[in-house]
């Protein structure tokens, strides 16, 4: 996580901790580790259960995967979501509503597609009434397969975005900004 | 009443109405002419011999070239004897009467059938789209539909679909609207506490509420249109997907319409294997119902307890057929494979181990003084409502109704157990409010207990599927297969036409009656009275959908 970490376990028991005394305390990283080990740590997720997918989030944040130990738990308003798991089908009526939900999360923000339905239509892309794959109204981050996930897959799902995020540099963008 | 008197008896009464007696058909039905249909209808409901108290579902049948067939089907709960009534209207003017004012769940069920199939109900109070957008073109379920190639910019095709990458979204929020003094509120389609998509437009008056209209169509994928394109066996997987907290019992549902068309006889093992897994399934239904619903109200424990009891459940059923949530596991026939004894060994286990956690969801919730407080004599559905707003499952049974298709119209092996059906009583407050109807699907968790022990000590030896052929063409026919889901009556009304796909498929589910319910009892509801009375309904968005 941090560069000062990269051989843990060797060294000798820990100093004496007086402030300013021992050169081991300072621990130095860059501004873009530090922001995305903060964030891969809490991210919060919408609840925006459409489908049966929506049952296996809720198992997945229920008390036998518990997702909360990563970190992330369920939010109810968009505006204070970092991520978007997109747990089931998308209709052309509920499509409106979901750009809107979008539009009001804060960026940065990440969207999951769990299952088929959300990756591409899935059984339903026969249908007349099913948008093919939620890619088509916002864009999507991770592609989640299943029908529905296992709650396992949701959870190496989080784990993924977490990598994502921990690849992203800040002070990139902003410079690139300015 | 048999059919023979039922017809006799509309004969009578309208000499020139009757146009077919279809008794051939697995439910034999009699097709009248479409403009008596509404007097004939009526004449049903009042006359005291027939009492046709409950309208099943409302289905129309395309016939192309020329003609489109309205289909009632009608129960009397009194007399227990049921009908199957027609008529045919032309399909490039498909007018015909409303019979909303004589059962209140024709409502919605012409709604729908005029969004989906085109047919003009004059008289209806309220005719408009119900599930699609309110600009879509066309009728989806006539057979000349062609799918537009796309809809507000989406492409409607996969392989037209290019992904987004840097979405130009506008910034669009609309405010709540004032309008006459009231504030309307949307509550939903993305809502907590209102159990999937469902929308409610709220007319307010402070906190309390003067009007709720349900708006439903969110999660309506088109199962009936895809269920026209597929094999019999090949939708059975699209039955899971109908109510994905009761997969057990759509598929048993639609696994029973196709056994009727097909004459085909279930063994005895099979039929047990079923109804193991429908009720260990219906457990699991009802641990979501209630638990999400005290959530609602803002108790979270008693919801994570019921989560980790279903997980164990979860287990079983997925040594069972291999599934966690959309099992698939009954076949046309029988069943997809064998439950063995380690696995009853299991689940007898785990009934013992459940059984005292009852107990302990009661200590924690349901005993609970504030939470009766908020439940009880809240939204009282009255018997004579729920009757004519067709209200099926626990929720008749909590208005007072002791009406349970197990034991009043018994299929599979039912008539050999011994189960009780337990009915509201008005525990702490008026028979049919909140209370009542969280407090019957406790005692039906511990029904489905004691049907659990029963079945499992009866089970016998054998096989496991009958003989079908590997292609299932059965001949032009229609049948009729309900089972008693947890939700109440799941039914699918399946029309035949001699090839290998169905003709047209109906599918009727508890919830879809139940959402206009809530219209009905929502003026002077508080705004949290609304999620306690979603909650205790227990609707959820793809049955209401579908």
């Amino acid at each position: 996580m941090t560069d000062s970490n990269d051989n843990p376990g060797t060294e000798a028991p820990v100093p004496a901790c007086t402030p300013g005394s021992m050169p081991g305390e300072i621990v130095t990283t860059t501004v873009d580790n530090f922001i995305n080990w903060f964030r891969e740590g809490s991210i919060w997720y919408l609840l925006f259960a459409t489908a049966c997918c929506g049952i296996e989030l809720m198992q997945t944040g229920g008390p036998r995967t518990d997702l909360d130990r990563f970190g992330a738990v369920p939010r109810t308003s968009p505006r204070q979501s970092d991520l978007m798991i997109v747990a089931g089908t998308i209709t052309y009526k509920m499509a409106d509503r979901v750009r809107l939900l979008y539009a009001q999360m804060a960026e940065p923000r990440y969207v999951i597609a769990m299952g088929s339905c959300a990756n591409c239509g899935g059984l339903f892309q026969r249908g007349y009434s099913v948008v093919p794959g939620v890619d088509s109204i916002i864009p999507v981050d991770i592609y989640l397969p299943g029908c529905p996930p296992r709650p396992e897959a949701l959870n190496e799902a989080i784990l993924r975005l977490q990598d994502l995020m921990h690849g992203e540099r800040w002070m990139k963008k902003i410079k690139g900004n300015a | 009443m048999t059919f023979a008197e039922i017809t006799q008896r509309i004969g009578a009464a309208f000499p020139d109405g009757v146009e077919v007696v279809e008794d051939t058909l697995l439910d034999p039905a009699v097709r009248v002419r479409a403009d008596s249909a509404h007097a004939v209808c009526r004449f049903l409901r009042d006359d005291p011999d027939l009492y046709m108290d409950s309208l099943r579902v409302i289905t129309a049948v395309d016939r192309p070239p020329d003609a489109i067939d309205v289909v009632w089907h009608l129960l009397s709960m009194r007399h227990r004897h049921t009908l199957v009534l027609k008529a045919r209207v032309p399909r490039d003017a498909a007018d015909i009467a409303t019979v909303s004012d004589i059962w209140a769940s024709a409502n919605w069920f012409e709604r729908e059938q005029y969004d989906l199939m085109g047919v003009n109900f004059t008289g209806h109070p309220n005719l408009r789209r119900l599930m699609m957008p309110v600009d879509w073109v066309g009728h989806p379920l006539r057979k000349d539909y062609e799918r537009p190639a796309s809809y507000h910019g989406i492409p409607t095709s996969r392989s037209d679909v290019t992904p987004v990458t840097h979405a130009e979204i506008p910034q669009h929020l609309p405010k709540a609207e004032t309008t006459d003094g009231l504030m309307r509120l949307n509550m939903g389609p993305h809502h907590p506490a209102t159990h999937g998509v469902l929308n409610f437009l709220l007319e307010t008056d402070g906190e309390i509420v003067r009007h709720a209209e349900p708006d439903v169509g969110y999660l309506h994928r088109g199962i009936e249109k895809i269920a026209e394109m597929n094999t019999y066996a090949g939708t059975m997987p699209y039955t899971d997907r109908v109510d994905y907290l009761g997969g057990m019992f759509t598929n048993q549902g639609w696994a029973i319409a196709c056994e009727r068309l097909l004459g085909i006889e279930v063994p005895r093992r099979a039929e047990f294997c079923r109804i193991i897994a429908c009720e260990l399934n219906r457990i699991a239904s009802h641990l979501v119902g209630t638990g999400s619903m005290a959530m609602d109200l803002g108790a979270y424990t008693p919801f994570i307890h019921w989560l980790r009891e279903r997980e164990s459940i979860n287990d079983l059923m997925e040594r069972i057929c291999g599934a966690r949530l959309t099992y698939t596991y009954m076949r046309i026939g029988g069943v997809a494979r064998d439950i063995d004894a380690a696995t009853l060994e299991q689940t007898l286990k785990w009934l013992d181990h459940f059984e005292p956690i009852c107990a302990e969801f009661d200590r924690l919730i349901t005993g609970n003084e504030i939470f009766v407080h908020r439940l009880a004599n809240v939204a009282v559905l009255t018997k004579e409502d729920a009757m004519s707003f067709s209200i099926v499952g626990p929720n008749l049974r909590a208005s007072g109704v002791k009406w349970d298709l197990r034991r009043d119209e018994p299929y599979s092996i039912y008539p050999e157990l011994d189960f009780e059906v337990p009915v509201g009583l008005g525990w702490r407050g008026t028979v049919g409010d909140s209370y009542d109807r969280l407090i019957v699907r406790l005692f039906e968790i511990r029904e489905c207990i004691k049907i659990l022990r029963q079945a499992i000590a009866m089970i016998p030896d054998g096989e496991i599927r009958a003989k079908v052929p590997r292609i299932l063409k059965p001949a032009a026919n229609e049948a009729y297969g309900r089972v008693e889901a947890p939700r109440g009556e799941a039914g699918f009304y399946v029309t035949s036409d001699g090839t290998d796909k169905p003709w047209r498929v109906r599918i009727r589910t508890g919830c879809f009656t139940a959402m206009p319910v809530i219209e009905h009892l929502s003026p002077g509801l508080m705004i949290a009275d609304i999620v306690a009375l979603i909650g205790s309904l227990d609707v959820i968005a793809p049955e209401v959908d579908r």
